[in-house]
């Protein structure tokens, strides 16, 4: 749910509260759904990793018969153009959560920096910052990253920059309002009586206190991303290098599927595991963190 | 009422930072569309239609000529074919994607609160596991991919509905829902999955009330507790997020009317992005962003009028 | 190629081999003498025509085209083979392939050959080519031209009536012309810029004065679906439904009138009762349906929703699956276009300043042996084969096997571009990269939907030359602007919709041809690479030899020309020439559509009947 509202930590965790967080990884790991969601990340971000040793063949060479179906020597089958679709896949899922953790830091970076500024320093700072944030408030992620599409042009660099852009506002917002009920704590006021500089007070002070809720959403933001990234090369708005990306496999393939199911369905449950695991991570870390929608 | 007032000012602010936004913005973009129009014809009319069309003149004299026209309700036209007016494209795709909104907005509310309550009512059973697995599964999968599921299972395999296309509700109304029926799925089940989650979330919080303990202590008999009492409660959020929830199903009609091959707003945007048919482009976000300003604003309004908690300032 | 003929023909039984040795002798026989100074070509029109394109076909085959699309042996059936006693009445419900509306039917503003199919049949020209590219009158009946080939007269059909009442006269072609050579009211304006005035003679005489004669007047100008500068429209009407809805449903003098049209649904066309020929339309009524994706539109056809196909072409992938169904008709032709791939000139290391010397003297040069080398090195048999699932023809000029009659068949084996992977090895060993080592990773422009087909290139030159290509895919608007600019390595472009030899070679072979990178001196270019004299290629007596035959009137010697400057532009590497895409028509079996109705690229319902 995009709009359910401004994530915030309960309760305000202050910096000396440090031990908290060994505490954290242990609920972690009692947790299923966070067990499952590592394990099966860690066994994607594994194989892709090593795909050249899990696979023996190139993702684009096109040296096959063209829609073989599924068999022990190409398990998922090949392609249209005589590719593996298995080693595909498997080259896919590097582009395809580059992407996702690519666009979620830049947005992170920038949405944290520019909540903390707006919530810290308040004024016409935080003015001008919100009023941007409002703005983009007002549309769902993906209109804005088509819109952002529409005019940067298609391509990587331009996608990761749309998507990016298009899930700053989350960042803005939720920083915002943790540093906003943060700012007036004890311990900030302390530091500021001893005469510690701004950049100081936010960066050790208020950020690793409101750090819980934005772990969370850049968790869940993973997901979003990898989804909008598929969306738009599925819509001819996407990353179009020969490098294929799960979303463009999927969008590439459309005219064979009745012919050759796989070519459809395995890209597209490729997505949903990936998906699914980030989701059951994200979930697990909301609850372990005690972090909640209000 | 001042208040209200504000809001419609801020409101058609960012109506006007939008289209002002986008405006300057398509104008750095590469690629020249009229070259494209008469690639295959004659390059160097192209200084006649950019100047019947006004493309000639400086961008701050076309920014005024588009503020003007657009607060006289003329999008301008479209750069292809026969320069049919933004406007009418426009309206002629509305009732496509109120349709598919609405279709969509059925089918996620009914599956995603039936799920929820079921969930919570039998919560650690089974059945909550195996709802709570789906609803996970409903938000992890891309949109359209569901669409092209449902395409090859019920259109080209079992022939239940049509693949693709839009009846209007004037061609009878089992016609409208036959064509919607498998684009509203598409668009709705992730959405479903979605309320699914926030209904039990909900319900659970509820039934673990005082008043609902006392409610049962008092020897009412369940379904009673659980309609009468839990439900009405729980649905305060879930109904708060039906407002918002149109924002979301148009984002997902965006992709699937594309899937469908239903011209309604999304498609409309999509074509003319990639056509770089500037007007349409300018002329459709624009008009998504009033919807969307506006929805917003009529929910939030709605919501003060209902929960006198609110204040407002 | 000709050893895969050859076994086809093997494979023939003795009658087969006759009939086929027979048509093929005639073939050349019916190639008309006069294909565009016919003057009046009602005499080729006979009663033979309905197997002319059959056997024009036959004729082209000769060198390049696969003769298997035309045998049963392959399973295609011809459309012969479908006929039947035509039925009058019936509702033809088509399915356009490839868009989601037909934004306009305004020849005027027209530029995709999907619109002009459906005007093609509500709007008619002076002339109209028929299904070996020949002009025949349509609203013209006869016409005579001068001794020196600059002044023409037409003499018009008497009684023809437009949609709305109006009687049609000489008057309209003038209005048409003043119309259409205003760039501010016709993106085709430049089509007229040889013609300096119409006038009207009388009400059904109009005479045509030309600044240079033109062998292709009257299939390129005056054709009323592919010209479209001189499709006859109606003052009246544009005057009182404006442009908008014009656009939508012209007015005209067709064999069927447009009743509806919604943008995004469809276009409804209903026979016109009053069209010239009493025997046509045979239909009552034709509904076209766009339909953007593909396999809902296979799955259109297959249940019976649609009978026919128009628009784009449709996708090579689904052909195979049509052609094993027994209830539709798959139709294959010579398409009418060329295919293929850019080298920049003036980037290294294809660098080539000066095509003037000879072959010869070219090939001591190393930008010129690379280009050599990616040309001979392009395998299209393979090409064709994945990218398009073998519906294509080898290419190796500009100049079409639709042409029939003007198409070199032996171009195959005479080209310096023809496929040989062993002397394009040596060439670019010879160029300082052997094995393709240091050669740098050239960048292949292309458009989306020519991603697919371009990633099978580069996986043919990574095998073949050992040499990496990036792909670089733009929107068309802005790789169009690229190639304008000249700035790009390698780019993917090809033509469409070409039925004369002008379209082909004085569009894209001259220097001073519109595509040939007509914005190259733009300032910032200038400044960085200083004047450039040409763009993609120029070759002094190429100009002279197109410029002849666009003024030669007398075809074997316009032939002659046009071989030869074909010829050269192939040998000195213009461009990399891939391939001539085939042209499908697919309609269910119940559709009759006969073969004088089948011209490349249209789809003409005026005799095609169901029943």
């Amino acid at each position: 749910m995009r709009r359910g509202g401004a994530v915030s930590a309960l309760p305000a965790a202050s910096a000396e509260d440090m031990p908290e967080r060994p505490t954290a990884y242990q609920f972690l790991l009692r947790d299923k759904r966070a067990i499952v969601g590592m394990a099966v990340l860690g066994l994607i971000v594994i194989s892709t990793v090593c795909a050249s040793f899990i696979s023996p063949y190139d993702p684009l060479s096109q040296e096959f018969d063209i829609l073989q179906p599924p068999s022990p020597v190409h398990p998922l089958g090949t392609d249209d153009l005589g590719r593996d679709l298995f080693t595909r896949i498997l080259y896919g899922a590097r582009v395809s959560l580059f992407v996702g953790v690519v666009t979620v830091t830049i947005s992170m970076m920038l949405g944290v920096a520019m909540g903390i500024l707006a919530g810290y320093y308040g004024g016409w700072i935080d003015i001008f910052f919100m009023r941007y944030i409002d703005l983009q408030w007002a549309f769902p992620n993906f209109i804005i990253a088509v819109y952002l599409v529409a005019v940067f042009g298609t391509g990587l660099a331009n996608v990761i920059v749309a998507i990016s852009l298009a899930f700053l506002d989350d960042f803005a917002r939720i920083t915002r309002g943790m540093v906003l009920s943060i700012r007036e704590e004890e311990y900030v006021l302390a530091a500021r009586s001893i005469g510690a500089s701004g950049p100081v007070i936010m960066l050790r002070h208020i950020l690793p206190n409101a750090i819980a809720p934005i772990i969370v959403q850049a968790t869940l933001s993973v997901s979003f991303a990898i989804l909008a990234e598929a969306g738009l090369s599925f819509l001819g708005l996407g990353v179009k290098a020969s490098t294929p990306t799960w979303g463009l496999i999927i969008s590439d393939a459309r005219s064979f599927f009745t012919r050759a199911w796989w070519l459809g369905i395995y890209p597209g449950l490729a997505i949903m595991i990936t998906v699914l695991s980030i989701n059951f991570l994200g979930d697990a870390l909301r609850d372990v963190l005690d972090v909640r929608n209000d | 009422m001042r208040y209200f007032v504000a809001r419609v000012i801020q409101a058609l602010i960012v109506v006007w930072a939008v289209g002002t936004l986008v405006f300057f913005m398509l104008r750095a973009v590469p690629g020249d569309p009229i070259q494209a129009l008469l690639a295959d014809v004659d390059p160097s009319a192209a200084d006649a239609i950019r100047a019947k069309l006004g493309l000639d003149q400086p961008v701050f004299v076309q920014y005024l000529f588009w503020m003007r026209n657009t607060l006289a309700g003329d999008l301008g036209q479209s750069l292809y074919g026969s320069h049919q007016a933004v406007s009418q494209q426009i309206a002629e795709a509305i009732p496509r994607t109120v349709s598919l909104a609405l279709v969509a907005f059925l089918f996620s509310f009914t599956l995603g609160l039936t799920a929820g309550i079921v969930s919570a009512v039998k919560r650690d059973s089974i059945l909550d596991y195996g709802l709570n697995l789906a609803a996970f599964l409903g938000i992890s999968m891309p949109s359209f991919w569901i669409g092209i599921v449902l395409i090859i299972v019920f259109a080209v395999n079992l022939r239940m509905f049509p693949a693709i296309g839009y009846k209007p509700i004037s061609a009878g109304l089992d016609q409208w829902l036959r064509y919607l029926i498998l684009p509203g799925l598409a668009v709705g089940l992730p959405f479903s999955a979605s309320i699914a989650r926030l209904t039990r979330s909900a319900m659970l919080e509820v039934l673990g009330q005082d008043y609902i303990t006392l409610a049962r202590s008092k020897g009412l008999n369940e379904r009673r507790v659980i309609f009468r009492h839990a439900l009405r409660n729980a649905l305060i959020p879930v109904v708060t997020v039906m407002g918002i929830s149109l924002a979301l199903l148009f984002s997902g009609s965006v992709v699937v009317e594309n899937v469908f091959a239903i011209k309604g707003l999304g498609r409309v945007l999509i074509q003319s992005i990639l056509n770089r048919d500037y007007p349409v482009v300018q002329g459709s976000i624009l008009l998504v962003a009033v919807l969307l300003v506006f929805m917003n604003l009529a929910v939030d309004m709605l919501y003060r009028l209902i929960d006198p908690r609110i204040s407002y300032d | 190629m000709n050893r895969h003929l050859r076994r086809i023909i093997a494979s023939l039984s003795p009658q087969q081999k006759a009939q086929i040795e027979e048509e093929r002798r005639r073939a050349y026989d019916f190639d008309p003498r006069d294909p565009l100074f016919g003057l009046s070509t009602d005499e080729l029109s006979g009663p033979q025509l309905s197997r002319r394109s059959f056997l024009r076909l036959v004729a082209a085959s000769g060198g390049t085209l696969s003769m298997s699309h035309l045998l049963g042996a392959a399973g295609i059936v011809l459309p012969q083979a479908a006929r039947a006693a035509a039925q009058s009445g019936g509702h033809l419900i088509c399915g356009w392939a490839g868009t989601a509306e037909i934004t306009t039917l305004d020849p005027a503003v027209i530029n995709a050959v999907l619109q002009f199919q459906v005007a093609s049949n509500v709007l008619s020209g002076l002339t109209h080519i028929n299904a070996d590219l020949v002009a025949e009158g349509d609203l013209a009946t006869d016409w005579s031209v001068s001794e020196d080939g600059l002044v023409w007269t037409f003499n018009l059909r008497q009684g023809v009536t437009w949609h709305n009442g109006d009687a049609f006269s000489a008057a309209d072609v003038v209005y048409t012309y003043n119309r259409s050579k205003n760039p501010e009211n016709s993106i085709h304006y430049g089509n007229l810029i040889n013609v300096l005035d119409v006038v009207a003679l009388d009400d059904l005489t109009v005479q045509l004065t030309l600044a240079r004669p033109q062998a292709s007047l009257l299939v390129k100008t005056l054709e009323r679906s592919s010209g479209r500068a001189m499709t006859i429209v109606n003052g009246n009407a544009i005057e009182s439904l404006g442009l908008q809805e014009y656009g939508l449903k012209p007015i005209g003098t067709g064999p069927f009138r447009v009743t509806e049209h919604q943008l995004g649904q469809g276009v409804v066309l209903e026979r016109f009762d009053d069209y010239y020929d009493p025997a046509r339309p045979v239909l009552d009524k034709v509904t076209i349906i766009p339909i953007p994706e593909i396999e809902p539109l296979a799955a259109a056809i297959e249940t019976g929703d649609i009978h026919l196909i128009g628009g784009n072409a449709v996708a090579a992938e689904l052909i195979d699956r049509f052609l094993g169904n027994p209830d539709l008709v798959v139709d294959e032709i010579a398409g009418n276009g060329f295919q293929s791939v850019f080298v920049n000139p003036w980037r290294e290391p294809m660098q080539v300043d000066d095509f003037n010397p000879s072959v010869d003297e070219l090939k001591q040069q190393n930008g010129f042996k690379v280009r050599l080398a990616l040309a001979k090195a392009f395998d299209r048999e393979r090409f064709i084969q994945r990218a398009l699932f073998g519906r294509g023809v080898p290419g190796f000029g500009t100049i079409n096997p639709a042409m029939g009659f003007y198409f070199d068949t032996a171009i195959n084996e005479t080209s310096e571009q023809r496929f040989d992977v062993e002397a394009a090895q040596a060439l670019l060993a010879d160029a300082g990269f052997p094995n393709g080592e240091g050669f740098p990773t050239l960048k292949l422009l292309t458009t989306p939907a020519g991603r697919r087909a371009a990633e099978v290139m580069v996986d043919i030159y990574r095998n073949n030359l050992n040499i990496n290509l990036e792909l670089d895919v733009k929107d068309f608007t802005v790789l169009i602007e690229d190639a304008f600019r000249m700035e790009y390595d390698l780019m993917a472009l090809g033509s469409g919709g070409d039925f004369d030899p002008d379209d082909g070679l004085v569009d894209w072979m001259q220097t001073s041809s519109r595509f040939n990178g007509p914005n190259r001196n733009d300032d910032d270019l200038v400044e960085k690479f200083g004047e450039r004299p040409f763009g993609s290629f120029s070759d002094a007596y190429v100009d002279e030899l197109i410029d002849q035959q666009a003024v030669t009137a007398d075809p074997e010697a316009r032939k002659v020309l046009v071989q030869e400057a074909n010829q050269i532009t192939s040998d000195k590497v213009a461009s990399i020439f891939t391939h001539h895409l085939t042209e499908i028509l697919v309609h269910r079996a119940e559709v009759t559509y006969p073969a004088e109705s089948r011209i490349v690229g249209l789809r003409d319902l005026d005799r095609a009947s169901i029943g």
